[in-house]
């Protein structure tokens, strides 16, 4: 658990770093998870103990997000002039993109490898 | 006796307060979410929401000393987002096969679900924070949140935009695959974990394992795309808004 954490503070400093040095306008976290992604996919030694620690910060995400998230009700009186345009974005916004996303993955996968075609039944 | 209730009131301006409101409310989130067998719509999200609302007004915090208040849970967001590279890696393993399709599908997935929400939003007079708000709602929460800062988007608004995406695509999953007749897990999988992340995901693994690891790679691949790609693009789609 600490190592993995460790890991975790570590990568996202190296992306701090890059940030600062290269001034490249991404998150530092974001450059933190590219750089663990390549140290894993390279075999970086120690990089494998990282496991116990990302997958507890994963499996409680909620916990470290929804903080954040109350503030679009106690800061409603920021957004309530926006209602309509926000709730028609989200809402039909999100049915909408999963509908094109879908027809567009069956274009693009559908064909190929259809091994698991037989095993589902809902038609 | 006063100066006692006084001290004792004065509790609730302390990080002592928000932590433990917030990890209570989280606590009792869980245990709706598991009596109501994972349902979308009791989310942890939504759940915990709830006692932080009602409380925080009756003692008097506003939401900016609660923010402050709970600074050490919003830091860990940092070390969670490079721990996304975790499932990224041991995913990106089980799908090489079809890799170029995968990477294709995620590049104009990333960028419909995007181009969706800020389109609908401007269109409907939104001002340019609250379209940059909506621009990440498609990604996972964590890294929506990061790069919401390079758009000019309020974090708050995000972060509730971001999940009930997730919720509304968990719940309109099953009726939509079911009309444009989807039969393939990988497709359902990838589709709910592109669109609506984490929240997707979880919904995704209801149909398998395939379909549950195709979701945590759409999610993965999806944040990774959008967060490389939003801040270099946003300066040129802002001089529309």
């Amino acid at each position: 658990m600490i190592d993995g954490l460790l890991i975790l503070l570590f990568f996202q400093f190296l992306g701090e770093v890059l940030i600062r040095l290269t001034g490249i306008p991404l998150p530092a976290s974001v450059v933190g998870m590219v750089l663990l992604l390549l140290a894993l996919l390279l075999n970086a030694p120690f990089s494998q103990r990282v496991a116990p620690a990302a997958g507890a910060l994963i499996k409680h995400i909620s916990l470290l997000i929804f903080p954040l998230g109350v503030g679009i009700v106690l800061q409603w009186h920021r957004y309530e002039d926006y209602a309509l345009a926000l709730g028609v974005a989200v809402v039909l916004g999100t049915l909408l993109s999963l509908v094109l996303v879908t027809v567009m993955l069956k274009k693009l996968l559908g064909g190929k490898h259809g091994e698991s075609r037989g095993g589902s039944h809902d038609r | 006796m006063i100066d006692k209730l006084d001290s004792l009131a004065g509790l609730v301006h302390t990080p002592l307060f928000g932590i433990l409101l917030t990890l209570v409310s989280y606590r009792f989130a869980l245990w709706v979410y598991g009596r109501s067998n994972s349902l979308p719509l009791f989310h942890p999200f939504l759940v915990a929401s709830i006692p932080v609302i009602v409380v925080l007004p009756l003692v008097g915090v506003d939401y900016e000393e609660y923010r402050d208040q709970t600074t050490l849970i919003s830091f860990l967001l940092g070390p969670a987002t490079v721990a996304l590279a975790w499932p990224l890696y041991r995913q990106l393993h089980t799908v090489r096969s079809v890799l170029t399709p995968i990477l294709i599908a995620t590049v104009l997935g990333a960028f419909i679900s995007a181009a969706i929400a800020v389109g609908l939003a401007w269109w409907l007079g939104a001002p340019a924070e609250v379209v940059g708000s909506l621009a990440p709602k498609s990604i996972t929460t964590p890294i929506a949140v990061e790069v919401v800062q390079s758009t000019g988007g309020y974090v708050s608004l995000a972060a509730g935009a971001v999940a009930i995406t997730g919720i509304v695509g968990a719940l309109a999953a099953g009726p939509i695959f079911r009309l444009l007749r989807v039969t393939d897990d990988r497709i359902k999988g990838f589709a709910l974990g592109l669109v609506a992340h984490a929240i997707g995901t979880a919904r995704a693994f209801e149909y398998g394992e395939k379909a549950g690891a195709f979701a945590g790679l759409a999610l993965g691949l999806c944040g990774l795309v959008t967060a490389l790609a939003l801040p270099w693009l946003w300066p040129w789609v802002a001089q529309y808004l």
